[in-house]
Protein backbone atom coordinates (compact mmCIF):
# COMPACT_ATOMS: atom_id res chain seq x y z
CA UNK A 1 0.00 0.00 0.00
CA UNK A 2 2.75 2.40 1.05
CA UNK A 3 4.75 1.22 -2.45
CA UNK A 4 1.58 2.13 -4.47
CA UNK A 5 1.28 5.26 -2.41
CA UNK A 6 4.91 6.02 -3.20
CA UNK A 7 3.80 6.01 -7.18
CA UNK A 8 1.33 7.92 -6.72
CA UNK A 9 3.30 10.77 -4.93
CA UNK A 10 5.93 10.17 -7.39
CA UNK A 11 3.62 10.95 -10.14
CA UNK A 12 2.17 13.85 -8.49
CA UNK A 13 5.36 15.69 -7.45
CA UNK A 14 6.76 15.19 -11.10
CA UNK A 15 3.90 16.79 -12.30
CA UNK A 16 3.45 19.53 -9.48
CA UNK A 17 6.81 20.59 -9.35
CA UNK A 18 8.38 20.07 -12.55
CA UNK A 19 11.94 20.10 -12.02
CA UNK A 20 14.43 20.76 -14.33
CA UNK A 21 16.04 17.82 -15.72
CA UNK A 22 20.20 18.75 -16.33
CA UNK A 23 20.51 18.10 -19.93
CA UNK A 24 23.23 15.51 -19.18
CA UNK A 25 20.48 13.05 -18.18
CA UNK A 26 17.73 13.93 -20.27
CA UNK A 27 18.33 11.35 -23.23
CA UNK A 28 18.61 8.73 -20.54
CA UNK A 29 15.62 9.52 -18.50
CA UNK A 30 13.12 7.70 -20.61
CA UNK A 31 15.13 4.66 -21.11
CA UNK A 32 15.67 4.85 -17.27
CA UNK A 33 12.31 5.20 -16.93
CA UNK A 34 11.63 1.74 -19.42
CA UNK A 35 14.00 0.02 -17.22
CA UNK A 36 12.77 0.72 -13.66
CA UNK A 37 9.17 0.06 -15.26
CA UNK A 38 10.73 -3.57 -15.67
CA UNK A 39 12.40 -3.97 -12.65
CA UNK A 40 8.72 -3.22 -10.69
CA UNK A 41 6.75 -5.49 -12.88
CA UNK A 42 9.40 -8.39 -11.92
CA UNK A 43 8.78 -7.01 -8.55
CA UNK A 44 5.43 -7.78 -8.56
CA UNK A 45 5.63 -10.66 -10.26
CA UNK A 46 8.12 -11.84 -7.67
CA UNK A 47 5.69 -10.64 -5.20
CA UNK A 48 2.95 -12.83 -6.26
CA UNK A 49 5.18 -15.65 -6.59
CA UNK A 50 6.06 -15.04 -2.75
CA UNK A 51 9.61 -14.37 -3.54
CA UNK A 52 10.02 -11.10 -3.44
CA UNK A 53 13.24 -9.83 -1.88
CA UNK A 54 13.70 -5.84 -0.92
CA UNK A 55 17.31 -5.90 -1.46
CA UNK A 56 17.25 -8.00 -4.50
CA UNK A 57 14.23 -5.35 -5.84
CA UNK A 58 16.54 -2.75 -4.94
CA UNK A 59 19.40 -4.14 -6.38
CA UNK A 60 17.87 -4.84 -9.47
CA UNK A 61 16.02 -2.12 -9.77
CA UNK A 62 19.16 0.20 -9.63
CA UNK A 63 20.93 -1.65 -12.12
CA UNK A 64 18.51 -2.22 -14.47
CA UNK A 65 18.34 1.91 -14.81
CA UNK A 66 22.18 2.28 -14.74
CA UNK A 67 22.75 -0.91 -17.28
CA UNK A 68 20.20 0.87 -19.31
CA UNK A 69 21.49 3.98 -19.53
CA UNK A 70 24.87 2.51 -20.15
CA UNK A 71 24.05 1.11 -22.83
CA UNK A 72 22.36 4.28 -24.41
CA UNK A 73 25.46 6.02 -23.35
CA UNK A 74 27.67 3.99 -25.00
CA UNK A 75 25.39 3.77 -28.65
CA UNK A 76 25.66 7.61 -28.65
CA UNK A 77 29.04 7.56 -28.39
CA UNK A 78 29.56 4.82 -30.77
CA UNK A 79 26.79 6.91 -33.53
CA UNK A 80 23.99 3.89 -33.12
CA UNK A 81 22.12 5.53 -30.42
CA UNK A 82 19.17 5.56 -31.76
CA UNK A 83 19.15 1.95 -32.73
CA UNK A 84 20.43 0.75 -29.73
CA UNK A 85 17.92 2.56 -27.21
CA UNK A 86 15.54 0.96 -29.95
CA UNK A 87 17.06 -2.56 -28.81
CA UNK A 88 16.45 -1.94 -25.60
CA UNK A 89 13.03 -0.79 -25.46
CA UNK A 90 12.06 -3.59 -27.41
CA UNK A 91 14.06 -6.09 -25.14
CA UNK A 92 12.77 -4.17 -22.26
CA UNK A 93 9.15 -4.27 -23.39
CA UNK A 94 9.36 -8.22 -24.04
CA UNK A 95 10.02 -8.59 -20.42
CA UNK A 96 7.63 -6.09 -19.43
CA UNK A 97 4.64 -8.47 -21.78
CA UNK A 98 6.43 -11.93 -19.95
CA UNK A 99 6.23 -10.60 -16.25
CA UNK A 100 2.14 -9.07 -16.73
CA UNK A 101 1.83 -12.23 -18.35
CA UNK A 102 2.68 -14.18 -15.17
CA UNK A 103 0.90 -11.16 -13.13
CA UNK A 104 -2.30 -11.87 -15.44
CA UNK A 105 -1.94 -15.15 -14.46
CA UNK A 106 -1.60 -14.73 -10.76
CA UNK A 107 -4.62 -12.32 -10.32
CA UNK A 108 -7.18 -13.48 -13.10
CA UNK A 109 -6.15 -17.28 -13.09
CA UNK A 110 -6.24 -17.62 -16.95
CA UNK B 1 18.12 -8.29 -13.80
CA UNK B 2 14.82 -7.73 -11.98
CA UNK B 3 14.14 -9.99 -9.11
CA UNK B 4 12.21 -12.98 -9.79
CA UNK B 5 15.63 -14.42 -11.27
CA UNK B 6 17.22 -14.68 -8.36
CA UNK B 7 15.47 -17.80 -6.76
CA UNK B 8 16.62 -19.70 -9.40
CA UNK B 9 13.48 -20.22 -11.17
CA UNK B 10 13.46 -19.82 -14.87
CA UNK B 11 11.48 -16.72 -16.23
CA UNK B 12 7.84 -18.05 -17.28
CA UNK B 13 8.23 -20.75 -14.51
CA UNK B 14 4.19 -20.66 -13.84
CA UNK B 15 3.46 -20.11 -17.22
CA UNK B 16 4.93 -24.30 -17.97
CA UNK B 17 4.66 -25.73 -14.66
CA UNK B 18 0.87 -26.65 -13.22
CA UNK B 19 1.22 -24.63 -10.15
CA UNK B 20 -1.50 -25.81 -7.95
CA UNK B 21 -4.40 -23.84 -7.24
CA UNK B 22 -3.10 -22.96 -3.44
CA UNK B 23 -0.25 -21.54 -4.88
CA UNK B 24 -2.41 -18.96 -7.23
CA UNK B 25 -4.34 -18.26 -4.30
CA UNK B 26 -1.94 -17.45 -2.27
CA UNK B 27 -0.65 -15.63 -4.94
CA UNK B 28 -3.75 -13.24 -4.68
CA UNK B 29 -4.10 -13.19 -1.39
CA UNK B 30 -0.59 -12.02 -1.09
CA UNK B 31 -1.26 -9.02 -3.22
CA UNK B 32 -4.35 -7.95 -1.21
CA UNK B 33 -2.59 -8.87 1.63
CA UNK B 34 0.29 -6.57 0.77
CA UNK B 35 -2.35 -3.90 -0.67
CA UNK B 36 -4.79 -3.27 2.19
CA UNK B 37 -3.82 -3.55 5.55
CA UNK B 38 -1.16 -0.49 5.17
CA UNK B 39 2.12 -1.78 7.04
CA UNK B 40 5.12 0.01 7.48
CA UNK B 41 8.12 -2.08 7.00
CA UNK B 42 10.84 -1.87 5.50
CA UNK B 43 9.79 -3.13 2.68
CA UNK B 44 7.51 -1.42 1.73
CA UNK B 45 9.54 1.99 2.71
CA UNK B 46 11.95 1.05 -0.21
CA UNK B 47 9.91 0.23 -2.72
CA UNK B 48 7.92 3.06 -2.16
CA UNK B 49 11.26 5.12 -2.25
CA UNK B 50 11.86 3.23 -5.56
CA UNK B 51 8.61 3.83 -6.99
CA UNK B 52 8.57 7.52 -6.04
CA UNK B 53 11.62 7.75 -8.25
CA UNK B 54 10.03 5.89 -11.17
CA UNK B 55 6.87 8.12 -10.53
CA UNK B 56 9.21 10.88 -10.68
CA UNK B 57 10.69 10.10 -13.53
CA UNK B 58 7.81 9.15 -15.75
CA UNK B 59 6.41 12.81 -14.76
CA UNK B 60 9.04 14.21 -16.13
CA UNK B 61 9.47 12.29 -19.18
CA UNK B 62 5.74 12.82 -19.71
CA UNK B 63 5.52 16.18 -19.14
CA UNK B 64 8.95 17.34 -21.11
CA UNK B 65 7.85 14.90 -23.76
CA UNK B 66 4.44 16.53 -24.13
CA UNK B 67 5.61 19.96 -24.14
CA UNK B 68 5.17 21.78 -27.47
CA UNK B 69 9.02 21.24 -28.63
CA UNK B 70 9.37 17.75 -29.60
CA UNK B 71 13.32 18.87 -29.70
CA UNK B 72 13.37 18.61 -26.17
CA UNK B 73 13.71 14.82 -26.33
CA UNK B 74 15.56 14.24 -29.71
CA UNK B 75 18.90 12.44 -30.29
CA UNK B 76 21.88 14.58 -31.23
CA UNK B 77 21.85 12.91 -35.01
CA UNK B 78 17.97 13.85 -35.19
CA UNK B 79 18.63 17.29 -33.49
CA UNK B 80 21.78 17.94 -35.92
CA UNK B 81 19.55 16.67 -39.22
CA UNK B 82 16.91 18.85 -38.31
CA UNK B 83 19.28 21.70 -38.25
CA UNK B 84 20.90 20.84 -41.62
CA UNK B 85 17.09 20.91 -42.70
CA UNK B 86 16.24 24.11 -41.08
CA UNK B 87 19.40 25.29 -42.75
CA UNK B 88 18.36 24.46 -46.31
CA UNK B 89 15.23 25.43 -46.00
CA UNK B 90 16.80 28.85 -44.38
CA UNK B 91 18.52 29.05 -47.61
CA UNK B 92 16.22 28.09 -49.97
CA UNK B 93 14.05 31.18 -48.76
CA UNK B 94 16.27 33.40 -48.58
CA UNK B 95 17.26 32.36 -52.12
CA UNK B 96 13.17 33.36 -53.08
CA UNK B 97 13.64 36.73 -50.97
CA UNK B 98 16.27 37.74 -53.11
CA UNK B 99 14.73 37.06 -56.41
CA UNK B 100 11.10 38.17 -55.13
CA UNK B 101 13.38 41.64 -54.01
CA UNK B 102 14.92 41.49 -57.57
CA UNK B 103 12.15 41.14 -59.38
CA UNK B 104 10.21 43.97 -56.84
CA UNK B 105 12.88 46.04 -57.87
CA UNK B 106 12.68 45.81 -61.25
CA UNK B 107 9.01 46.56 -61.50
CA UNK B 108 9.27 49.72 -59.49
CA UNK B 109 11.85 50.56 -62.32
CA UNK B 110 9.65 49.70 -64.98
CA UNK B 111 6.50 51.30 -63.17
CA UNK B 112 9.30 54.28 -62.23
CA UNK B 113 10.31 54.62 -66.31
CA UNK B 114 6.60 54.19 -67.05
CA UNK B 115 5.52 57.04 -64.82
CA UNK B 116 8.34 59.35 -66.02
CA UNK B 117 7.42 58.41 -69.97
CA UNK B 118 4.11 59.74 -68.98
CA UNK B 119 5.40 62.77 -66.80
CA UNK B 120 7.68 63.41 -70.27
CA UNK B 121 4.73 62.95 -72.36
CA UNK B 122 2.31 65.05 -70.56
CA UNK B 123 5.22 68.12 -70.29
CA UNK B 124 5.95 67.44 -74.32
CA UNK B 125 2.43 67.40 -74.88
CA UNK B 126 1.91 70.73 -72.87
CA UNK B 127 5.18 72.26 -74.68
CA UNK B 128 3.56 71.70 -78.12
CA UNK B 129 0.09 72.74 -77.11
CA UNK B 130 1.84 76.13 -76.32
CA UNK B 131 3.16 75.78 -80.09
CA UNK B 132 0.09 74.73 -81.43
CA UNK B 133 -1.66 76.75 -79.71
CA UNK B 134 -4.30 73.93 -78.34
CA UNK B 135 -3.57 75.49 -74.91
CA UNK B 136 -3.24 78.61 -72.73
CA UNK B 137 -0.26 80.10 -72.23
CA UNK B 138 0.89 82.75 -70.04
CA UNK B 139 4.32 84.14 -68.69
CA UNK B 140 6.22 87.61 -68.90
CA UNK B 141 6.31 89.37 -72.21
CA UNK B 142 5.15 92.56 -74.00
CA UNK B 143 2.09 93.81 -75.52
CA UNK B 144 2.28 95.82 -78.92
CA UNK B 145 -0.17 98.21 -79.26
CA UNK B 146 -0.68 99.93 -82.77
CA UNK B 147 -3.32 102.86 -83.28
CA UNK B 148 -4.02 102.81 -86.80
CA UNK B 149 -6.14 106.39 -87.38
CA UNK B 150 -4.79 106.46 -90.89
CA UNK B 151 -5.59 103.06 -92.13
CA UNK B 152 -1.67 102.89 -93.47
CA UNK B 153 -1.05 99.66 -91.56
CA UNK B 154 -1.15 96.77 -94.42
CA UNK B 155 -0.79 93.46 -93.75
CA UNK B 156 2.29 92.78 -94.53
CA UNK B 157 3.80 95.62 -91.89
CA UNK B 158 2.19 93.76 -89.14
CA UNK B 159 3.67 90.59 -90.88
CA UNK B 160 6.96 91.96 -90.53
CA UNK B 161 5.68 92.93 -87.04
CA UNK B 162 5.26 88.95 -86.17
CA UNK B 163 8.38 87.93 -87.80
CA UNK B 164 10.47 90.29 -85.71
CA UNK B 165 8.97 88.76 -82.57
CA UNK B 166 9.30 85.54 -83.35
CA UNK B 167 12.75 85.72 -84.43
CA UNK B 168 13.64 87.41 -80.94
CA UNK B 169 12.50 84.65 -79.20
CA UNK B 170 8.75 84.91 -78.93
CA UNK B 171 6.77 81.57 -78.25
CA UNK B 172 2.67 82.57 -78.11
CA UNK B 173 1.02 85.54 -79.58
CA UNK B 174 -2.32 86.52 -79.82
CA UNK B 175 -3.03 89.48 -81.84
CA UNK B 176 -6.57 90.60 -81.07
CA UNK B 177 -7.99 87.83 -79.91
CA UNK B 178 -6.58 85.21 -82.74
CA UNK B 179 -3.90 83.22 -81.47
CA UNK B 180 -0.72 83.21 -83.86
CA UNK B 181 0.27 79.62 -84.87
CA UNK B 182 2.88 78.38 -87.68
CA UNK B 183 0.44 78.49 -90.30
CA UNK B 184 -1.08 81.98 -89.65
CA UNK B 185 -1.59 84.94 -92.13
CA UNK B 186 -1.96 87.92 -92.82
CA UNK B 187 -3.99 89.62 -95.47
CA UNK B 188 -5.76 92.61 -96.70
CA UNK B 189 -5.26 95.78 -97.24
CA UNK B 190 -5.01 98.81 -94.29
CA UNK B 191 -8.32 99.32 -92.13
CA UNK B 192 -9.35 96.29 -93.62
CA UNK B 193 -6.63 93.37 -92.26
CA UNK B 194 -7.27 90.01 -91.73
CA UNK B 195 -5.85 87.41 -89.74
CA UNK B 196 -6.93 83.99 -90.67
CA UNK B 197 -9.28 85.00 -92.45
CA UNK B 198 -10.52 86.94 -89.26
CA UNK B 199 -11.41 90.47 -89.91
CA UNK B 200 -9.46 93.08 -87.28
CA UNK B 201 -9.44 96.57 -86.46
CA UNK B 202 -7.25 99.04 -85.33
CA UNK B 203 -6.13 99.32 -82.34
CA UNK B 204 -3.76 95.99 -83.29
CA UNK B 205 -2.84 94.47 -80.16
CA UNK B 206 -0.21 92.02 -79.78
CA UNK B 207 0.27 90.07 -76.89
CA UNK B 208 3.45 88.28 -76.49
CA UNK B 209 5.19 86.19 -74.31
CA UNK B 210 9.16 85.63 -74.82
CA UNK B 211 11.83 87.89 -73.01
CA UNK B 212 10.54 90.98 -72.69
CA UNK B 213 14.53 92.41 -72.94
CA UNK B 214 14.64 90.66 -76.03
CA UNK B 215 11.74 91.47 -77.75
CA UNK B 216 11.51 95.05 -77.07
CA UNK B 217 14.92 95.84 -78.28
CA UNK B 218 14.04 94.18 -81.85
CA UNK B 219 11.04 95.82 -82.29
CA UNK B 220 12.81 99.26 -81.72
CA UNK B 221 15.79 99.05 -83.52
CA UNK B 222 16.58 101.93 -86.06
CA UNK B 223 14.83 100.97 -89.20
CA UNK B 224 12.47 98.50 -87.69
CA UNK B 225 9.04 97.51 -87.42
CA UNK B 226 8.51 100.47 -84.83
CA UNK B 227 9.99 103.21 -86.94
CA UNK B 228 8.36 101.65 -90.58
CA UNK B 229 4.83 101.55 -88.59
CA UNK B 230 5.47 105.36 -87.37
CA UNK B 231 6.19 106.31 -90.99
CA UNK B 232 1.97 105.28 -91.40
CA UNK B 233 1.39 107.89 -89.36
CA UNK B 234 0.68 104.73 -86.95
CA UNK B 235 1.58 105.30 -82.61
CA UNK B 236 2.75 102.25 -81.49
CA UNK B 237 3.15 101.07 -77.92
CA UNK B 238 5.25 98.62 -76.71
CA UNK B 239 4.61 97.38 -72.82
CA UNK B 240 6.38 94.93 -70.82
CA UNK B 241 4.57 93.24 -68.69
CA UNK B 242 5.83 90.88 -65.69
CA UNK B 243 3.01 88.56 -66.49
CA UNK B 244 0.90 88.05 -69.70
CA UNK B 245 -2.38 85.79 -70.42
CA UNK B 246 -2.40 84.20 -73.58
CA UNK B 247 -5.57 82.60 -73.94
CA UNK B 248 -7.19 82.79 -77.37
CA UNK B 249 -7.19 79.03 -78.52
CA UNK B 250 -7.17 76.87 -81.39
CA UNK B 251 -8.77 73.54 -81.83
CA UNK B 252 -6.64 70.94 -82.63
CA UNK B 253 -6.29 69.63 -85.97
CA UNK B 254 -5.58 66.30 -86.93
CA UNK B 255 -3.75 65.91 -90.02
CA UNK B 256 -5.43 63.69 -92.75
CA UNK B 257 -2.20 62.26 -94.42
CA UNK B 258 0.51 63.13 -92.90
CA UNK B 259 1.92 60.29 -89.98
CA UNK B 260 4.59 60.81 -87.61
CA UNK B 261 7.22 58.44 -88.78
CA UNK B 262 9.09 58.92 -86.01
CA UNK B 263 8.55 55.12 -83.60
Amino acid sequence: MIAVLGLVVGVVVGLLVRPEVPAVVEPYLPIAVVAALDAVFGGLRAMLDGIFVDKVFVVSFLSNVVVAALIVFLGDKLGVGAQLSTGVVVVLGIRIFSNAAAIRRHVFRA
Amino acid sequence: MSNEERPGEPDHADAQTPGSTTHELTGRQRLVAGLWPPRVTRAQLVVALLLFVLGLGLAIQVRSTSDNSALRGARQEDLVRILDELDDRTQRLEDEKQRLAAQRTELENSSDQAEEARRQTVEKERQLGVLAGTVAAHGPGITLTVNDPGDGVKADMLLDALQELRAAGAEAIEVNGVRVVANTYFSGDGGNVRVDDRKITAPYVFKVIGKPQDLEPALNIPGGVVQTLEKEQATVQVEQVDDIVVDALRPAKQPDYARSSSP
